[in-house]
């Protein structure tokens, strides 16, 4: 063995070898991502998040983000404030809460009555489903009415006596 | 069997009635409610504090007041109702400011010069603060002005008025907690 059969080995070997590597890599970046999560979100992403959820107190049906009104840019601001004094989006939210009540939330909170805008819907699913589950399996369980066999026609109940009427007379006009 | 069936039948129709007797109660009590007013949380608790700096005077903090009965009125010299109610701020101000009882005007999104201008123009007596960054506001849960606070000595906030204060209603309010009768 030269050097020269080496070195075209080696040569042979090196996509194989630079797949490997950069798959590798794309795994390692994988793992990491998933391990880490997604990076952390920035102040202004806070404020942003945070604002979005919060129901601007003098307009109708917008958010504090989206309002252009004085009132909610100085939200925006005091949520900003928050956010750089290391509050929680819970905290500040709940401050919120305290001076405005959850009127001010753009999302019923789930607990107390407010919480039954979510759970009402999923009992009264559950229950409608559960009768119609009970009312199916009663209308497959129950008899079914023989099918009328062919050459005897259902008759009604006139049908019948004019039936029984005509069969006794020809009994009595019967000789003997 | 026949009237077993009966009698389910009737009891399930006494269910379905009664759930649409309450549905149409509830929609019935929401018809009823104007959306326009909120009822302020903050009513019973411990009325949130605040320093700001006073239009000509000294700053003033809510806490210093403690012991005293306090009337916290957001206004702003653009605000028409507040015009109408200031004869009545006014008028509980002088009646009551020697039984210890505070009338403290909020400016709320307002010119420090337009507040000032509308002080000397329509002669308010009681002193007037400046919430420039509008936190105290924020902090009252404020949602337009007028509105008032009523604080009792307790620091308590005991009344909380939308719109333009109704003075007999407003003295009647601190008589009953100065323990004095309505006059």
């Amino acid at each position: 063995m030269n050097a020269a059969g080496t070195l075209r080995r080696a040569r042979a070997g090196l996509p194989g070898l630079l797949v490997l590597i950069a798959l590798t890599a794309g795994l390692a970046t994988l793992i990491i991502v998933a391990v880490r999560g997604h990076p952390p979100p920035s102040q202004a992403q806070q404020v942003q998040q945070i604002a979005s959820g919060l129901h601007c107190p003098i307009c109708k049906d917008l958010s504090v983000a989206d309002s252009p009104a004085p009132l909610a840019q100085q939200i925006r601001q005091e949520i900003a404030q928050k956010v750089r004094a290391g509050e929680s989006a819970t905290q500040i939210r709940a401050g919120f809460v305290a001076a405005y009540g959850d009127s001010v939330l753009m999302s019923p909170p789930r607990q107390g009555v407010a919480g039954a805008v979510y759970y009402v819907p999923l009992v009264v699913l559950a229950v409608g489903l559960i009768t119609a589950f009970a009312l199916l399996r009663r209308w497959l369980r129950a008899p079914q009415p023989d099918p009328p066999q062919a050459g005897s026609p259902q008759l009604s109940a006139a049908q019948r006596r004019a039936v029984a009427k005509a069969v006794a007379r020809l009994r009595e006009e019967e000789p003997g | 069997m026949r009237r077993w069936i009966t009698s389910r039948r009737a009891g399930l129709l006494a269910g379905v009635v009664a759930v649409v007797a309450v549905i149409v109660a509830l929609l019935m009590t929401g018809l009823g409610r104007d959306p326009s007013v909120f009822a302020s949380p903050l009513v019973g608790r411990t009325a949130p504090n605040f320093t700001l700096p006073q239009l000509d005077g000294p700053p003033v903090t809510l806490a210093k007041l403690r012991g005293q009965i306090v009337v916290i009125n957001f206004w702003a010299s653009w605000c028409t109702e507040c015009q109408v109610e200031q004869a009545a701020l006014d008028q509980t101000w002088q009646q009551f400011q020697d039984s210890g009882v505070v009338v403290i005007g909020v400016d709320f999104q307002d010119t420090v010069d337009a507040a000032r201008g509308y002080v000397r123009t329509d002669a308010v007596t009681y002193p007037v603060v400046e919430d420039a960054s509008s936190k105290t506001a924020l902090a009252y849960g404020l949602r337009g002005v007028p509105e008032t606070f009523v604080v009792n000595r307790s620091g308590r906030i005991v009344k909380h008025v939308i719109g333009p204060v109704d003075p007999v209603a407003l003295a009647s309010e601190i008589n009953s907690m100065l323990g004095t009768r309505a006059q």
